[in-house]
């Protein structure tokens, strides 16, 4: 039978907690293996006062540290000099391993980190201004900066900032101001129509140009823009038609937070502001997420009427944010309720996860409805 | 802060591979050594020997013998793949060695230091070698121990 000696490292100074274990998700593990070596790397990042991510290109992951009650003893293979037979050389002694749970992108502070920094219509010839101001007190928060302060891969928060419809000017973070960018893409749609350009393929040169000398628009801030709705493959534009619909849609909701507005209403100034060749794209569908939908059962036929409430304005802290939501409403059917849970859940099984922990479910003729938990301490 | 993590999974750096009968029980440069409670020792433990490590390549069963103490260990797998992370020390900063090996974890202690730490994916690993029973106490083998062996295992 081979015998082996098993000895302490030649250098614990330098071996002694230089050793982490990581236990990897399936997902994971196989791109590793399947990487042979030459793969991208991973980042673990956080500020002092928060808990730390690993992101890889596109993921996040929240880190937890296990604690053991057994020891793990990290062992590498040396050549002993005396004999020249094999040994063993524990390098360190470990109690904990590290584990990696899924988790949404920590982008939540970005909106406050870009606050008071939104770029607006009659900005355009003011940017020296706003210079001078950023000089004075205003720092500038820069793509450079957000990529290492938050907590967050790449893919995710370039997708962060498409979503959030954040420019990116001279290196700088500047979220477009919302009227200002429903203007933009009013004019999209309308110049596609005047200069007869086909809505899959235009000429992003063309229509960036026309909106500069007709409107003052920057070309950039256009270029942007239309970045986030479609693709640009070299210089044609591929418009996303339900995106911008989408987009103008909600821009017509936004003034509609506290009165409401009656769906074929609704429906009806969404048509005529994307004209008539995607009028047939509008749906309130599209809006999830962002509406409330109640029947007014006082006028004469019913109608249904429509508020504005966004959830990215809801808190992201789950037990918070059903606590709004119960607070806005005391039931909730499933359909109605799993909009305003997707940007804080991973999957469809963390958000059944939280509906059953946050709330107690009841069925009656209509289906399932979601009520609030019994609280007597509030 | 930033903590890079690169994934080099190389044969090991000193080019030292584990014969076939220690390397199936995790890679063949690196294994996992699970004990229940830990190893303590008194004094100095650099370069010093535990023990010895013996294994039946009919039953797979490992034995490691420390003192008058023997351990019976088996082969499991995990559940999830380890990776294993090894500090990555560049060569140049040798004096601020002594620094980083006081932080035990990617802490807020070496966030202000000039070289950035990062971290090297030296192996996956998917089995280890558990020793999980109580040592059982060896009789007259009190010749065959290492004059020098101050290793023990301490069971729960």
């Amino acid at each position: 039978m081979p015998e082996h000696t098993l000895k302490f490292s030649f250098s614990t100074v330098t071996d002694t907690a230089a050793f982490k274990l990581l236990e990897l998700p399936t997902d994971l593990s196989k791109a590793i293996e399947s990487s042979s070596g030459a793969c991208s790397r991973w980042t673990i990042k956080g500020n002092p006062d928060e808990d730390a991510v690993l992101c890889t290109a596109d993921k996040t992951y929240a880190i937890r540290s296990v604690v053991l009650s057994n020891s793990v003893l990290v062992a590498t293979a040396a050549v002993s000099e005396d004999s020249g037979d094999s040994s063993v050389v524990v390098r360190d002694r470990l109690q904990e391993i590290m584990e990696l749970v899924l988790s949404v992108p920590r982008l939540h502070k970005l909106d406050v980190l870009l606050r008071g920094k939104e770029y607006d219509e009659g900005q355009e010839e003011d940017d020296e201004l706003y210079l001078g101001e950023a000089q004075d007190g205003r720092s500038k928060f820069t793509y450079q900066e957000a990529r290492a302060t938050l907590q967050a891969s790449d893919t995710e928060l370039d997708q962060g900032l498409k979503k959030r419809r954040v420019l990116i000017l001279n290196g700088e973070l500047r979220p477009i101001s919302p009227p200002y960018l429903n203007a933009i893409l009013e004019l999209l749609l309308t110049h596609l129509v005047s200069l007869s350009l086909p809505h899959d393929s235009a000429s992003v040169d063309k229509l960036c140009s026309a909106l500069a000398d007709g409107y003052d628009i920057r070309k950039d801030v256009c270029e942007q823009v239309m970045a986030w709705f479609g693709d640009i493959i070299i210089g044609e534009w591929s418009m996303d038609k339900t995106a911008v619909v989408r987009e103008i849609g909600l821009g017509l909701l936004r003034p509609y937070r506290d009165e409401s507005i009656r769906l074929d209403e609704f429906l009806a100034k969404w048509r005529k502001s994307v004209g008539d060749t995607f009028e047939s794209l509008v749906s309130a569908d599209l809006l999830s997420g962002n509406y409330l939908a109640q029947t007014d059962l006082l006028k004469e036929p019913p109608v249904v009427v429509l508020t504005y409430f966004p959830s990215s304005q809801l808190p992201i802290d789950p037990a918070a944010r059903f606590t709004d939501l119960f607070l806005t409403r005391p039931r909730w059917k499933a359909d109605e309720i799993a909009p305003f849970l997707a940007d804080i859940v991973v999957d469809a099984k963390e958000r059944d996860k939280f509906l059953l922990k946050y709330t107690r479910a009841l069925t009656d003729a209509e289906g399932v409805w979601y009520t609030a938990r019994a609280k007597y301490n509030g | 802060m930033i903590v890079p993590i690169n994934i080099s999974l190389s044969s090991p750096s000193d080019g030292n591979t584990f014969p076939p009968q220690l390397a199936q029980f995790g890679t063949e440069g690196l294994v996992l050594i699970e004990l229940q409670g830990k190893l303590d020792v008194v004094g100095d433990s650099e370069g010093q020997t535990i023990g010895t490590l013996r294994i039946d390549d009919a039953t797979k069963k490992s034995t490691l013998r420390i003192g008058h103490h023997l351990l019976e260990g088996k082969l499991v797998n995990l559940q999830k793949p380890l990776a294993v992370l090894h500090r990555h020390t560049p060569p140049s900063v040798k004096s601020s060695g002594e620094d980083y090996s006081d932080a035990p974890s990617h802490g807020d202690s070496v966030s202000q230091s000039a070289e950035p730490v990062s971290w090297d994916v030296m192996a996956v690993v998917k089995r280890k070698m558990v020793f999980s029973r109580r040592p059982m106490p060896m009789v007259g083998r009190a010749s065959a121990i290492a004059p020098d062996s101050k290793g023990g295992t301490k069971a729960k």
